[in-house]
């Protein structure tokens, strides 16, 4: 397809060097994401304070990412409440039968780890790769040029409503697990363990720190994965093949992502703030 | 009001049948599976070649997904054991929430992520491009041929991962403890092995072994039921991804429960 | 509506490449492309598949940057422009793409009325008046309302055509607008694309096809690419003289009408 390219083949790699290569190109290709990551990001930061992102497609992005979502964060931390207190308080009860603690610990652990966590997981698997789907689909059948023809960028148009949509659900997403979790568990404990329900709700445990430590990692998570996500979906080339890859490459770094995001939250308040 | 609630109902029951849809096929495809390796005469080559894909890929993510659990949950046990004062503790929360529950369930996640969404997008390009088709024309049970050396792959390397997984994960748990929370990282590993946690490292390995099940039959059957172009290829791969967390969940709560019964 | 690219000094010339050259992973896609398009011509792209066509016209409307050479559109070089000025001279480009690239989100009418609403002063009631005026022109009045994946291939490519053309552009790039389409519409299609150059004096149009006899009736001149470079450039008299690769082209099934 191409005309031959006239060049001497290069010398094949030594042994070391083609270990140093081995070890250095995963890190390469981090940091060339990183980069294109942080770049996506401040354009969509711009496109949001011009108050470039449309009402309507901000609220419809919102109820993709939030009221969409629902019944599957209902039924993963529904289950993760569940197993939870099941293995604690089985846990527990072979040590010493004390269950008066568990309650408050379950629902201040939720509140600070949890249920952001893991709702940023399940919304990184969800919503990030149906971004890359929708951009990456958009891309190859060449909607996203006939934007940039029509003078409208693609970072205001597609970015932009889908940052603002999930920066206000994750966080929304977040609270409602942590209520759907504390239920699954009290229900759980009383019904297998007979922890009575008022001992298992006791917020006694819950203080400012934590509430605002885990606000903290939802916003930052519904910050982030649309930005990966859609960097992600730009990046698709070339047919079917392309749309795939581009997902699958979405689904794994928006997780990604968010485990590193929590990582660094966690020992950032711990070290610093002792939370 | 009426119209309101039969559209909400409608919804529902919709919702319903086609979740119960999917669940058929999905134990239909396990069947089929499991039907077409009764003589064990599935493609050496193919299961190499996938053997060697599966492992490669999903190796440095899970081995650093494992090291972030493990640093996470030190952190998070830091939090509840410096009040008592007891660091000897330390390996004991670590070792008890990264063995027996998060360390499964995320690296589960991470695996359905790389490896599953990978299977689908495969599959799905090959059934879009009627390659799947074509091996029908030339007698090839794609069934034999396609899923059940991925199956026997994720099965394989799943259970595998999994103990690399904890290997790991106590590594980044003992390295973030000597290095933020200054906490010799003797005492964490210390703690971790006199709290005698086998049965919960075993329930862990199973845990995973069932996820590379699940997660191999969910992401072939979304991928071999792609429907319209590149456009659906993604929409089966985000499919696919859901539905392979959400089996991650239930089935950690099944067997987490079944194993601690019995 | 062509206010944004009017500087004077650019010879005649309202769209040029100079020494283009693309570059992809494999290798050279274009290379020394020269082309110029002239106000009031259409202008036909040929060459086989996969030889740059589709590559060339994305770098002509500033969709990909150059590796090499530059592109100049109404004497400013593509390259050097700030996005201000970038956008003022795509308002007077009009675009069909190869597989349409309707926005699937939007209708049929929201989709035409797109390029007019992103230029910021338009009239909403002139917006719609004229949307309607336009698709029912191309026989889609009664479409207004449907999604894109309501359309066939047809209404699909003229949706396409009247979204490009909607803002009377001074150049239309036409990437493959007959492909995969029947005999009959794909005749269609080319009496539009000669009904939209009639309605606008002095635009000019680059036409990717494989459908020889069909741009013959539109086509004055020729461009034909082979491996991402010009190995013709030419009315089809001129064809005689050119290589054998060139006259095959040419000559796939209409042998008569060259005789």
């Amino acid at each position: 397809m191409v005309n031959d390219v006239h060049v001497a083949p290069p010398a094949p790699p030594r042994w070391y060097e083609s270990l140093f290569i081995a070890v250095g190109a995963p890190f390469t290709a981090v940091g060339r994401e990183l980069r294109g990551d942080v770049a996506l990001a401040f354009a969509a930061l711009g496109a949001i304070f011009r108050g470039a992102a449309g009402r309507r497609a901000v609220v419809q992005q919102a109820y993709a990412v939030g009221n969409r979502s629902l019944f599957f964060i209902t039924a993963t931390l529904g289950f993760l409440g569940l197993i939870s207190v099941y293995q604690v308080a089985t846990q527990i009860q072979q040590i010493l039968p004390d269950f008066s603690m568990l309650g408050a610990a379950f629902i201040q652990l939720m509140i600070r780890e949890f249920a952001p966590t893991i709702t940023g997981l399940m919304i990184a698997t969800r919503v990030g790769s149906g971004i890359a789907a929708e951009i990456g689909s958009m891309v190859v059948t060449e909607q996203v040029d006939a934007l940039r023809m029509c003078n409208a960028d693609p970072v205001e148009y597609l970015v932009a409503p889908r940052v603002l949509g999930s920066v206000v659900m994750v966080p929304m997403l977040s609270i409602y697990a942590v209520l759907v979790a504390t239920l699954a568990g009290m229900a759980l404990g009383h019904a297998v363990f007979d922890i009575p329900t008022q001992t298992f709700l006791s917020l006694r445990l819950v203080k400012g720190p934590d509430i605002v430590l885990g606000l903290v990692k939802a916003v930052s998570y519904g910050f982030w994965i649309p930005i990966v996500a859609a960097h992600a979906g730009l990046s698709a080339t070339g047919g079917s093949a392309g749309v795939g890859w581009a997902t699958t490459r979405a689904v794994v770094a928006t997780s990604f992502a968010v485990v590193l995001l929590d990582f660094v939250i966690s020992g950032a308040s711990y070290v610093i703030f002792s939370v | 009001m009426i119209r309101a609630l039969d559209a909400t109902f409608g919804a529902v029951g919709r919702g319903y049948l086609a979740l119960a849809r999917t669940v058929g096929g999905i134990v239909v495809l396990f069947g089929r599976i499991l039907r077409a390796m009764v003589p064990p005469r599935f493609d050496r080559d193919e299961t190499w070649r996938n053997l060697y894909d599966v492992g490669v890929k999903s190796f440095p993510i899970v081995v650093v997904t494992a090291l972030f659990v493990g640093a996470i949950m030190v952190i998070q046990s830091a939090f509840y054991v410096k009040r008592t004062g007891a660091t000897g503790l330390l390996g004991y929360g670590v070792g008890f929430s990264v063995f027996a529950e998060i360390g499964p369930i995320l690296i589960g996640l991470m695996f359905s992520g790389r490896v599953g969404a990978n299977t689908t997008a495969q599959l799905g390009t090959m059934v879009v491009t009627e390659q799947v088709d074509a091996l029908r024309t030339l007698a090839i049970d794609p069934i034999r041929y396609l899923v059940v050396p991925r199956f026997v792959t994720m099965l394989l390397m799943m259970t595998l991962l999994m103990v690399l997984g904890d290997a790991f994960a106590v590594l980044g748990a003992a390295g973030t403890a000597d290095a933020m929370l200054g906490v010799d990282w003797r005492v964490l590993v210390q703690g971790l092995l006199e709290a005698h946690f086998l049965d919960e490292f075993f329930m862990g390995v199973v845990k995973a072994s069932c996820f590379g099940v699940s997660i191999s039959v969910i992401s072939c059957f979304y991928g071999l039921n792609v429907r319209g172009g590149a456009v659906g290829v993604g929409r089966a791969v985000n499919a696919s991804v859901v539905a392979n967390a959400a089996a991650i969940f239930v089935l950690d709560f099944v067997i987490g429960t079944l194993y601690t019964v019995m | 509506m062509s206010a944004a690219a009017a500087p004077g000094a650019h010879d005649g010339a309202v769209l040029r490449a100079e020494g283009l050259g693309k570059r992809f992973a494999g290798g050279w896609v274009l290379e020394g492309v020269d082309l110029a398009l002239h106000p009031g011509e259409i202008v036909g792209l040929v060459g086989q598949g996969g030889h740059g066509k589709s590559v060339l016209l994305k770098c002509l409307a500033g969709l990909l940057a150059p590796d090499a050479g530059r592109v100049v559109a109404f004497g400013e070089d593509l390259a050097t422009l700030s996005s201000v000025r970038l956008a003022k001279v795509r308002e007077a480009y009009g675009y069909v793409f190869q597989n349409y690239a309707l926005f699937d989100f939007m209708t049929v009418a929201d989709n035409v009325a797109f390029p007019l609403r992103q230029r910021g002063d338009a009239d909403e009631r002139a917006v719609k008046a004229l949307v309607r005026e336009r698709l029912a022109e191309v026989g889609l009045a009664a479409a207004v309302g449907l999604y894109p994946r309501e359309l066939s291939g047809g209404m699909k490519k003229r949706v396409g055509l009247v979204r490009a053309t909607v803002t009377d552009p001074d150049v239309i790039l036409y990437d493959d607008p007959s492909a995969g389409l029947d005999p009959v519409t794909s005749s269609k299609i080319f009496e539009l694309i000669a009904r939209m150059q009639e309605r606008r004096a002095g635009s000019a149009a680059i036409v990717v096809s494989h459908d020889i006899d069909r741009m013959r009736a539109i086509c004055a001149r020729y461009v034909m690419l082979e491996r991402g470079r010009v190995v013709f450039e030419g009315g089809e008299e001129d064809v005689a003289g050119a290589p054998r690769a060139v006259s095959d082209f040419f000559d796939l099934d209409g042998a008569g009408v060259l005789a």
